[in-house]
C-alpha cells in the first residue's frame, strides 16, 4: 500500500525508538482524497503528538471534501542521517508518501528554537529552503501557530503564514488553493489569492523597508492588506474538541486526551503573550466539555483527560464540570487533570476534586519576588494568597508544591532577587507549621527559576532582556539568597533565553541566520542535550548581525517594529498604557470579572469574550 | 482480588509494522484497547487505582508475536464471543486479539506459567547457510554451555535447560528459516538472535537476520507442552 515503506522498513533495524515512525496508530486517518495535506511538527514524534493544535488541524483537513491530511514529524537525528544515506525522503506516517507530492504542508511554529528544523524537514522533503526558490509543482508550505504572531524570522522559508485560529481557515485556505490549482494558475497567482483570505499572511508580497540601516516597516505590494490581522473563531463550541484523536504507541509527551476548556486569558500578565495574543477569553459551555472528555475517552481508551487552557480553574464552571466528571469516572481507574493552577484558596478545593486519593504535587507561579515587581507584570497575586494556598495544601496532604519565577524582568532589582528567596522561605516554613513532623522529611518545594524573555504584541516588546553575564550574576544571587535543606532550585540555560529573544523579536534578516546555524549542524536545539551555542554564535557571525542589537537592546516607543502589519487585535496604543502602568507599578483588572480595559480586541474584530456563566470574583 | 472478578486469558499478536513496539507500549495500548473495547475492567484497589491485568514475557523491540498472552480480570461476565469481538474491533490489526478464554483464578500466573517459548528465525541464505548452521547448533549444544553477551555483560547458559529442543532448519529458495524452542527461566532465557549469532560466529558463515518472531508461548507439564488456552 504504502510507497516508501519497503525502503523504510530496514532503516528502522539500526535505530532508536522505531515506534516514531511505524504509523497505524488508533483513530489515524488513511482516506485517499485527491487533495493532500501534510501536517508537519518540526520536532519528534512524541513532542509533536502531545500538541493538541495538530490532532484539531488534522481532524478538521479531514473532514473537507476530497481532502486527506496525514502527520509528519522531523525524524530524529539517527533516522534522518539513515534516510540521508539511503536516499528516502522526508514522508508522511499515514501512506509513507513523499511529502513533496502533497498540495499543501502545514508546519507548526511552536517555540522558537525548533526554527532550524523546520529547515532540517523541508531539505529531507527534497523541497527548496526558501519560498523564492520553490517552483510550481511544488506544495504550498504554510506556517502558523504560536510563534506566527512575529512571523518575520523564518518568513522567507514560508509560502505563506496563518496567524491566528486554524478552525475555520483551514477550509477557507484549502478553497483558495484548489480553486487556483483548478484555474492552473502560477504560483505567485496562488499566493495573491491566498494573501485574500482573512488572516494569511503572504510574507514575499511585504517588503522591509531599511533606512540607514534601521527597520522603518513592511510595505505592502499591491493588493496585500496593510495589516493582516489575526484569525479569531468566535465561539469555541462552534466546533467539537476532537471527538477520536489519534492514539499513539509511544508514551508520548502529555500522554493523555485534551479537552480545550477555553481558549484567551485576559488576567493581562505584562509579560506574557499567549496572555495578550489568543484574546478574547472563549469558554466552552460545562455540557460540551463534559459530552466531549467522555466521548473522547471512550473513542481512545486513554487512562486520563486533562481539561486544557491557559488558566482552567479561572473557568466560570469548573466546578460543576470537575463534579459531573468525576462521578462520571468514579471506579474507573480514569483520572481528570489540570495543566496548571493560579494561587489561590479556591484552586486547592479544585486539586481536592481532581485528585481522590492522589496528591502527586502543585504548581503555582507567583512569577516575582516581591510585591512591586509582580504588581509591574501584573501578576495579580499576593504574597498572603500564596502562603494561604500553600497553608491549605499542605493541611490537605500535600507535601511537594512547585513555584515558577522569572529573574530579568522590566525594573527588577537586587532587592526583588533576594525577594524571592525570602518568599520561598517563607513558603517553606508555612508548609512546614502545617505538616506533622514525623513527615517532614518528605516534604519538597521546588522552584524553577527562567529569565524573562520580552515577546512581541506585549507591553514589554520594547524592553531589553537583559544580557547573560548579568543573568548569571541574578542567578548567583538568588542561589545565595535560598538556603534552606528541602528546597530544590533549578534554572533555564541562560543562553537558550538570549537565543529565544533573539529568535522572537528579531526581523527577516534573523532567517539567514537560522539557515547559517542549521547549515552548521543545528537540529533540535529544543532539547538541551543538542543546543550548542557556538554554532549560533558562528552562524551570527557569518551573517554579520550582532544578536545583542536585537536581545538586548531598548526599543524607543514610537520605533517601527518587525511585527507591526500583525495585528493580533489588542493595539499598540493599549500596550503603550500598558508599559506606562507597569512602571507606574499600577495593576489592570481581568475583563472577564471587572469592566474592559479597552484592549482594543473585542472591538477589531467583531467578537468577545465568550463566557458560559458567571466567573468566581 | 475481589471475589466476583472473571480472568480473561487473550491470546493476541503483535505482529507486521507493530513489531516495532516495545513491552511497555505494548502493555499500554493493550489497556487502551480493553477500555474502547467498553469490557467491565475490573479496577485494583489501593492509592492509584488502575486496571487489573497481566502480562505473559515481555518481547523485545522488533521482535513479533503471534500467541502473545495477556490475563484481563473483569468484573462481571461477558460471553468470551462477545469479548473477543469487542476486543478485536477496537484494537489495530498488529496488536490484536486471536483468541480469549476464561480461566480459573487458582491457575499459576502467565509469568509463572509460560516457561516454553517458540521462535522463528528467517535469514537472508540458502542451503550452505542452512548447513553451516545445523554443524554449528550441533557443536554449541555439544559443549552443553553457551556464554552471550547482554547489553555488555556476559550471561551463561545451560544448554541442556536452556534450548531444550534441538533447531530445526530449513530453506526455501535463498531463505533459512530456524525454528527453536528455548526455556523461560528466573533468569530470563536465551535469546534467539544471540544463538544464532553465536552459530554464525563458530561455522564464520555469512547471514543477515531479516526477522524474528516468537510463534508460540506454551505451559510445561509433566514433561510435555501444552497451549496455556
Amino acid at each position: 500500500m504504502s510507497e516508501l515503506w519497503s525502503r523504510i522498513e530496514p532503516l528502522l533495524t539500526g535505530i532508536e525508538r522505531p515506534v516514531r515512525y511505524i504509523n497505524s496508530e488508533w483513530g489515524s486517518s488513511h482516506a485517499d482524497e485527491p487533495y493532500k495535506v501534510a501536517l508537519v511538527y518540526p520536532d519528534v514524534y512524541e513532542i509533536g503528538m502531545a500538541n493538541q493544535a495538530i490532532q484539531i488541524l488534522y481532524e478538521r483537513f479531514n473532514v473537507l471534501q476530497g481532502v486527506s491530511a496525514e502527520r509528519v514529524f522531523v525524524p530524529w537525528k539517527d533516522m534522518a542521517d539513515a534516510m540521508r544515506s539511503a536516499g528516502v525522503p522526508l514522508f508522511t506516517l499515514e501512506s509513507c508518501r513523499p511529502v513533496s507530492e502533497c498540495d499543501l504542508l502545514g508546519i507548526t511554529l511552536p517555540y522558537e528554537l525548533t526554527y532550524q528544523n523546520i529547515l532540517e524537514a523541508l531539505d529531507l522533503a527534497g523541497l527548496a529552503l526558501r519560498s523564492k526558490d520553490r517552483t510550481d509543482a511544488d506544495p504550498i508550505v504554510i506556517g502558523g501557530g504560536p510563534c506566527a504572531f512575529n512571523p518575520e524570522p523564518v518568513a522567507p522559508f514560508l509560502d505563506a503564514i496563518l496567524i491566528g485560529d486554524g478552525e475555520d481557515a483551514v477550509a477557507d485556505i484549502v478553497a483558495a488553493h484548489r480553486a487556483s490549482i483548478a484555474a492552473g494558475d502560477s504560483r505567485s497567482a496562488t499566493l495573491a489569492a491566498l494573501a485574500l483570505v482573512p488572516g494569511v499572511y503572504v510574507p514575499s508580497l511585504y517588503e522591509p523597508q531599511i533606512e540607514g540601516g534601521e527597520f522603518k516597516g513592511m510595505t505592502a505590494l499591491p493588493g496585500a492588506p496593510t495589516v493582516v490581522r489575526k484569525r479569531v473563531l468566535p465561539d469555541l463550541d462552534d466546533y467539537r474538541s476532537p471527538a477520536c484523536p489519534v492514539v499513539p504507541f509511544m508514551d508520548v509527551v502529555h500522554d493523555r486526551v485534551g479537552v480545550e476548556v477555553l481558549r484567551g486569558c485576559a488576567r493581562g500578565c505584562r509579560f506574557c503573550q499567549a496572555g495578550m495574543v489568543y484574546r478574547p477569553v472563549r469558554e466552552r459551555t460545562p455540557d460540551s466539555i463534559v459530552r466531549d472528555a467522555i466521548s473522547a475517552l471512550s473513542c481512545t481508551g486513554y487512562e486520563e483527560v486533562s481539561l486544557t487552557s491557559l488558566s482552567t480553574a479561572d473557568h466560570s464552571g469548573i466546578e460543576e464540570v470537575l463534579r459531573r466528571l468525576t462521578r462520571r469516572l468514579d471506579g474507573t481507574g480514569v483520572t481528570v487533570s489540570l495543566p496548571s493552577l493560579r494561587v489561590d484558596a479556591f484552586n486547592v478545593q479544585v486539586a481536592r476534586l481532581l485528585g481522590g486519593g492522589k496528591k502527586t504535587g502543585l504548581t503555582f507561579a507567583p512569577e516575582a519576588g516581591t510585591q512591586r515587581l509582580r504588581d509591574v507584570i501584573n501578576k495579580n497575586v499576593t504574597e498572603e494568597d500564596l502562603l494561604r494556598t500553600v497553608n491549605q495544601a499542605f493541611s490537605a496532604g500535600w507535601r511537594r508544591v512547585k513555584l515558577y519565577f522569572m529573574i530579568g524582568l522590566p525594573t527588577e532589582t537586587d532587592e526583588d532577587i533576594v525577594g524571592i528567596g525570602e518568599l520561598v522561605s517563607r513558603v517553606f516554613l508555612a508548609a512546614r507549621e502545617v505538616t506533622p513532623p514525623a513527615e517532614r522529611g518528605g516534604m519538597k518545594v521546588a522552584v524553577s527559576v527562567s529569565t524573562f524573555v520580552p515577546k512581541a504584541h506585549t507591553p514589554f516588546q520594547w524592553e531589553a532582556q537583559i544580557p547573560f553575564e548579568e543573568v548569571r550574576r541574578r542567578q548567583s544571587l538568588l542561589r545565595s539568597s535560598m538556603q534552606h535543606k528541602g528546597i530544590d532550585l533549578s534554572w533555564h540555560d541562560s543562553q537558550v533565553s538570549f537565543l529565544e529573544g533573539v529568535l522572537s523579536r528579531g526581523g527577516r534578516e534573523v532567517a539567514d541566520v537560522i539557515e547559517a546555524a542549521w547549515r552548521g549542524g543545528a537540529r533540535f536545539d529544543a532539547w538541551t542535550e543538542e543546543f550548542k551555542p557556538s554554532r549560533w554564535s558562528l552562524a551570527f557571525e557569518a551573517v554579520g548581525i550582532d544578536p545583542t542589537s536585537i536581545a538586548n537592546r531598548q526599543r524607543r516607543v514610537d520605533e517601527a517594529l518587525p511585527w507591526d502589519h500583525i495585528s493580533v487585535g489588542v493595539t499598540r496604543a493599549y500596550l503603550r498604557i500598558e508599559r506606562d502602568n507597569a512602571l507606574a507599578e499600577k495593576t489592570t483588572p481581568d475583563c472577564t470579572f471587572d469592566g474592559c480595559t479597552g484592549c482594543g480586541v473585542c472591538g477589531s474584530s467583531l467578537v468577545a469574550n465568550v463566557l458560559a456563566g458567571e466567573r468566581r470574583g | 482480588m475481589a471475589e466476583s472478578t472473571f480472568r480473561l486469558r487473550v491470546k493476541y499478536q503483535k505482529a507486521g509494522r507493530l513489531r516495532h513496539l516495545s513491552h511497555l507500549e505494548v502493555v499500554h495500548s493493550c489497556g487502551r484497547a480493553a477500555r474502547r473495547a467498553g469490557l467491565p475492567y475490573a479496577v485494583t484497589q489501593g492509592f492509584s487505582p488502575h486496571m487489573k491485568v497481566a502480562f505473559g514475557p515481555a518481547l523485545p523491540v522488533g521482535t513479533a508475536g503471534l500467541g502473545e498472552y495477556l490475563d484481563l480480570w473483569l468484573s462481571s461476565y461477558v460471553p468470551s464471543g462477545e469479548a473477543f469481538e469487542a476486543l478485536k474491533a477496537a484494537s489495530a490489526p498488529g496488536l490484536a486479539p486471536v483468541q480469549v478464554k476464561y480461566v480459573a483464578e487458582r491457575e499459576p500466573s502467565l509469568g509463572a506459567a509460560l516457561t516454553i517459548a517458540k521462535y522463528e528465525v528467517v535469514m537472508e541464505g540458502g542451503e550452505v547457510l542452512a548447513e553451516g548452521l545445523t554443524s554449528s547448533f550441533a557443536a554449541i549444544i555439544a559443549e552443553g554451555v553457551l556464554a552471550v553477551d547482554h547489553k555488555g555483560k556476559p550471561k551463561v547458559f545451560e544448554l541442556a535447560s536452556a534450548l531444550p529442543k534441538e533447531p530445526d532448519v530449513c530453506t526455501i529458495k535463498e531463505r533459512t528459516t530456524v525454528g527453536l524452542a528455548v526455556r523461560i527461566g528466573e533468569r530470563g532465557s536465551l535469546r534467539p538472535e544471540a544463538l544464532v549469532k553465536a552459530a554464525l560466529t563458530r561455522g564464520a558463515l555469512d547471514g543477515r537476520i531479516m526477522s524474528v518472531t516468537r510463534t508460540e508461548l506454551l505451559v510445561e507439564q509433566d514433561g510435555s507442552w501444552r497451549d496455556p488456552l
